[in-house]
């Protein structure tokens, strides 16, 4: 009897193999396929506004830097609040190369993919050097140390002239084939190529869990002493989670350098570590589909709140800004309200919408 | 030499700060294994509470910071029986991520009044004139803040080794079952450890309010910067705590003297605390007075 692949009412897996498929039905293939063609088209098809194509930009980035934090923090269970210090030295790899060939050197203008991959790298081996620690500290003392290199990393490019203060450091506007990508087309130009390395990223992940480099980390995280006894070397996995996520990280940084064509500190501090932590727990924790809803669900939030409080500034005094204090609230209670009522974030919501629709007409 | 005295005296006056904020941070940690990253938010309400009441409602100083730390004990309770009493049990990136929810909270309730966006200031309660022996000056409101500091941590020291509320404390921090069993509640226990915490808080909160004035940025920094001094002192020790703030306040204030402006170093008080964290993370990470509880993996 031959398996119906279209569609399945359930799971009748009978190898390992079958198991680990990425789609299990045709079906899902064909929505995935149709989803990705739609997400390359749609900007030829409608004309959007270059905010509007930011705000899209921004949410992919984001995105690459959750899927290296979900790594880290969800497969491997490290916790890690210094991930905006990964993503700041992927932007300022590129900032120091500006800093020292100049900032229309061929190599950011012509060069960029190999830039993007050697910030990358730069992420991965600080990564590796801040993972370093894990070999010896749990949990608590873990997420601290994370937390001290963060601030190291903001001081050393507050206090360094090199760095310009922390002030953005300029970059210039990158070459495609048809010669230079001018204003109009520059956030159209990084929507396709954010969009590519979000795909490629996506797979590489969704893969790279389905080897034993990556079943390694999450039996370190379940039990670390389990997998120390079954030939895994659970310090040496900690420290690869981390420079992998680091790599990741370093990739979102350069491409957010390259979008605002600069680097600044603004967009890496302590602020932004938390932030990306909470995209992680409200996306799901130890999911690959929550690293794409998370980042989405809360830059939706932030735009949200800032039309609300742009509606209410007509009723109030000038002087109060509403965003300010309206922000933090929303995002805490969001953070919080997760916490306690979907500890498994909105991939469980996925999770319950797809197995509903492939059991359709039967409750169970 | 008169400049190393000077600098003393500033570090123990910045590190007995550091330890009464420390002393609520330990307080938490202690009896629920909760690291607390909103302590800072507590503080810097502490304070500002103690502003509203002396400025806005003219009561006198002494009894507004008492009145401060009353709210705060009710207030931090509360904080703890509505978002943390839930997560008991849950992992521990989880009740992190509630502690950094719970300051992102607070940091929106305090800039929707006005201290989030207005730099406030005490009025001057002391001489302004600075005490000076033998060369080192000191303010009147940098003394005070001492004496109270002290006065508060050895209060607190006293009620954790003798009060009977106190042992039970220590007792749960020791063995949760075993405690439960001998008919002590460890929710309630754990609700009065956040208690106490923002007690100390609010303390913590007045007094750096009245040395550096009402900053929300510079109070609510103090819950970071409190970090590399639990750190040092052990995660779970309350002399630990004072020690390590006393150490780092020196550290702080012989970098800021001696470091800054030579070499081309510059603001490097701020930092070196955080280089000393990790040192101490990879070689002696239960600190100075911490229990051993660190199992190698």
């Amino acid at each position: 009897m031959s398996v119906n692949r279209w569609l399945a009412t359930g799971n009748f897996y009978e190898s390992y193999k079958q198991e680990q498929r990425i789609f299990s039905t045709h079906c899902e293939r064909a929505v995935f396929i149709v989803f990705i063609v739609a997400l390359f088209l749609w900007p030829l098809l409608i004309k959007t506004s270059n905010t509007a194509l930011l705000v899209l930009d921004e949410i992919m980035i984001a995105i690459i830097a959750i899927i290296g934090l979900n790594l880290v923090t969800g497969f491997a269970g490290l916790i890690s609040i210094g991930h905006a210090a990964f993503v700041g030295i992927g932007a300022y790899t590129l900032a120091a190369t500006s800093r020292v060939l100049g900032d229309q050197h061929v190599l950011l203008t012509h060069a960029w993919p190999l830039m993007i991959f050697l910030s990358g790298t730069a992420g991965a081996v600080f990564g590796a050097f801040v993972g370093l620690p894990a070999i010896r500290l749990k949990h608590l003392y873990l997420a601290i140390a994370t937390l001290s290199f963060q601030m190291i990393f903001q001081w050393t490019i507050n206090f360094m002239s090199f760095f310009n203060q922390g002030q953005t450091i300029p970059i210039a506007r990158v070459y495609c084939f048809t010669g230079m990508v001018s204003r109009k087309d520059h956030y159209l130009f990084w929507y396709y190529t954010i969009l590519i390395i979000v795909v490629v990223c996506g797979f590489c992940v969704r893969n790279l869990l389905r080897t034993r480099y990556g079943r390694c980390l999450v039996a370190v995280r379940d039990n670390d002493r389990a997998a120390d006894a079954m030939g895994m070397h659970p310090g040496l996995t900690k420290v690869y989670a981390f420079s992998l996520s680091g790599f990741f990280a370093g990739i979102a940084g350069a491409l957010h350098a390259y979008l605002y064509r600069g680097a600044g500190l603004d967009s890496f501090t302590l602020h932004h570590s938390i932030t990306y932590l909470a995209m992680a727990i409200v996306g799901g924790l130890g999911t690959l589909a929550g690293s794409f809803f998370g980042p989405t669900a809360i830059k939706a939030l932030d735009l949200q709140v800032e039309q609300l409080s742009e509606w209410t500034s007509v009723f109030l005094p000038a002087a109060m800004n509403l965003a300010t204090a309206l922000k933090p609230l929303a995002f805490g209670l969001v953070i919080v309200l997760f916490l306690i009522f979907e500890p498994r974030g909105i991939a469980n919501w996925w999770r319950i919408i797809k197995s509903y629709i492939k059991l359709w007409p039967f409750k169970y | 030499m008169s400049y190393f005295f000077q600098l003393v005296v500033s570090g123990i006056v910045t590190g007995s700060i550091y330890a009464l904020s420390a002393l609520g941070f330990v307080l938490i940690y202690k009896s629920s294994r909760v690291l607390n990253i909103a302590h800072g938010q507590i503080i810097a309400g502490g304070a500002f509470i103690t502003y509203a009441l002396t400025v806005w409602l003219k009561i006198p100083i002494y009894l507004s910071f008492f009145i401060s730390m009353i709210i705060t004990f009710f207030l931090a309770m509360s904080i703890e029986r509505i978002f943390l009493r839930r997560l008991i049990g849950e992992p521990i990136i989880s009740i992190i991520m509630v502690t950094i929810g719970l300051m992102s909270i607070l940091d929106g309730i305090i800039y929707l009044t006005p201290f989030g966006t207005y730099n406030l200031s005490f009025p001057d309660f002391f001489p302004k004139r600075p005490i000076i022996f033998w060369g080192i000056s000191i303010s009147w409101t940098r003394m005070a803040g001492v004496i109270i500091t002290f006065i508060l941590i050895s209060l607190f020291s006293w009620f954790f080794k003798k009060s009977p509320i106190g042992v039970s404390m220590r007792a749960v921090s020791d063995d949760q079952m075993a405690s439960m069993s001998v008919g002590i509640s460890v929710p309630k226990v754990f609700g009065l450890a956040w208690a106490m915490a923002g007690m100390s808080a609010a303390a913590a909160g007045s007094i750096i309010g009245n040395i550096t004035g009402l900053n929300f940025e510079t109070l609510h920094a103090f819950g970071i910067a409190v970090f590399p001094v639990v750190i040092l002192g052990g995660l779970d020790s309350i002399i630990g705590a004072v020690v390590a703030g006393i150490i780092m306040g020196l550290i702080q204030q012989f970098a800021a003297g001696y470091l800054d402006g030579n070499w081309g170093l510059n603001g490097t008080a701020d930092v070196l605390p955080y280089i000393i964290l990790l040192i101490i993370l990879l070689f002696k990470p239960h600190g100075l007075f911490g229990t051993h509880e660190i199992e190698r993996v």
